[in-house]
């Protein structure tokens, strides 16, 4: 798979969308991990561990920044041990009140583990980053599917 | 997910139980509520018809249950009735699954349909999202998407 595309319509707006993707202490409610970068074309950008233990799960570079409605990162190994992938966030209002996300990530041809671990992680993100946006609760996606263990 | 050229896929976690989205999947009264005004009739037992109507356009798809394992998995036998291009393109299948994973319900829709490049497909790639996503609002805040009229015309273009 090359390329994996997911929509989700939310009660919010534009910019409270952007801030949850860019801004670490929104982030950390329903993505548990964070993103820290000053978002502006040709910085760099690091996905870090919610754990506070700084360890860097992904980094890259902004490729496209156009608060609150679009940005394009590259999505890369932190061991580069593989091409990097790309991500571009569409945040558009589709009626009053109601923003439509697309995230796309795509280029995913060199990693095939990367594409079948984003596959999964995105819709659980963007589930929960809808639950925090709407009603302010958020779950912990990364728990085992069943905490009983059966 | 709407890479496929015939099949488009689409993962939910919803925080609600999963009776309650099952419930919410096949009841009338709470399918008009987040479905754009929109409800299906079926018994949903295996072998059953099952038909939608929206309300500006009556009925606009049918079929046949094909699988029915309450509250985990249905599948169904789906064809378009109001738009002759997409009637055209035949029988798709509809498969929902439900599984609990914690305090969420995994909701995943998988709708294919035989053919290369089918039109059908790319016309649910663009109504899923917006069905599930009023789904999601409606179970988890009592509200589904508004302005049921504006958006509902906007899924069927």
């Amino acid at each position: 798979m090359s390329k994996f595309v997911y929509v989700t319509y939310i009660y919010t707006t534009p910019r409270k969308v952007w801030d949850a993707i860019t801004k670490p202490e929104f982030a950390r409610r329903y993505w548990l991990h964070y993103n820290i970068s000053d978002w502006k074309k040709g910085s760099p950008w690091e996905h870090q561990h919610g754990d506070d233990s700084g360890k860097i799960m992904i980094d890259g570079t902004v490729l496209e920044s156009d608060p609150p409605h679009r940005l394009v990162t590259t999505w890369t190994r932190p061991d580069k041990s593989k091409e990097p992938s790309r991500v571009t966030y569409d945040i558009a209002e589709y009626n009053t009140g109601l923003v439509c996300l697309t995230v796309t990530h795509d280029q995913l041809e060199g990693d095939e583990a990367m594409a079948a671990s984003v596959s999964g992680g995105w819709p659980k993100v963007l589930s929960n980053l809808k639950s925090f946006l709407e009603t302010g609760k958020s779950e912990n996606i990364w728990l085992a599917k069943n905490k009983e263990g059966q | 997910m709407t890479m496929a050229n015939s099949s488009f896929v689409y993962v939910t976690y919803i925080r609600a139980p999963q009776q309650k989205v099952w419930d919410a999947l096949t009841k009338p009264e709470f399918q008009k509520q987040y479905w754009f005004g929109g409800h299906q009739e079926s018994t949903w037992k295996k072998g059953a018809e099952w038909k939608m109507f929206m309300p500006q356009h009556g009925l606009t798809d049918s079929g046949e249950i094909l699988e029915s394992d309450p509250p985990n998995r249905v599948v169904i036998k789906w064809r378009n009735e109001f738009r002759p291009e997409l009637k055209e393109e035949g029988y798709s299948r509809c498969t929902m699954e439900l599984a609990t994973e914690n305090e969420l319900t995994k909701l995943s829709i998988t709708h294919t349909i035989d053919k290369e490049n089918a039109q059908f497909i790319q016309a649910v790639s663009g109504g899923w999202p917006r069905i599930l996503s009023s789904l999601q609002s409606f179970l988890e805040t009592g509200t589904a998407h508004g302005d049921t009229r504006t958006v509902a015309q906007k899924a069927h273009k």
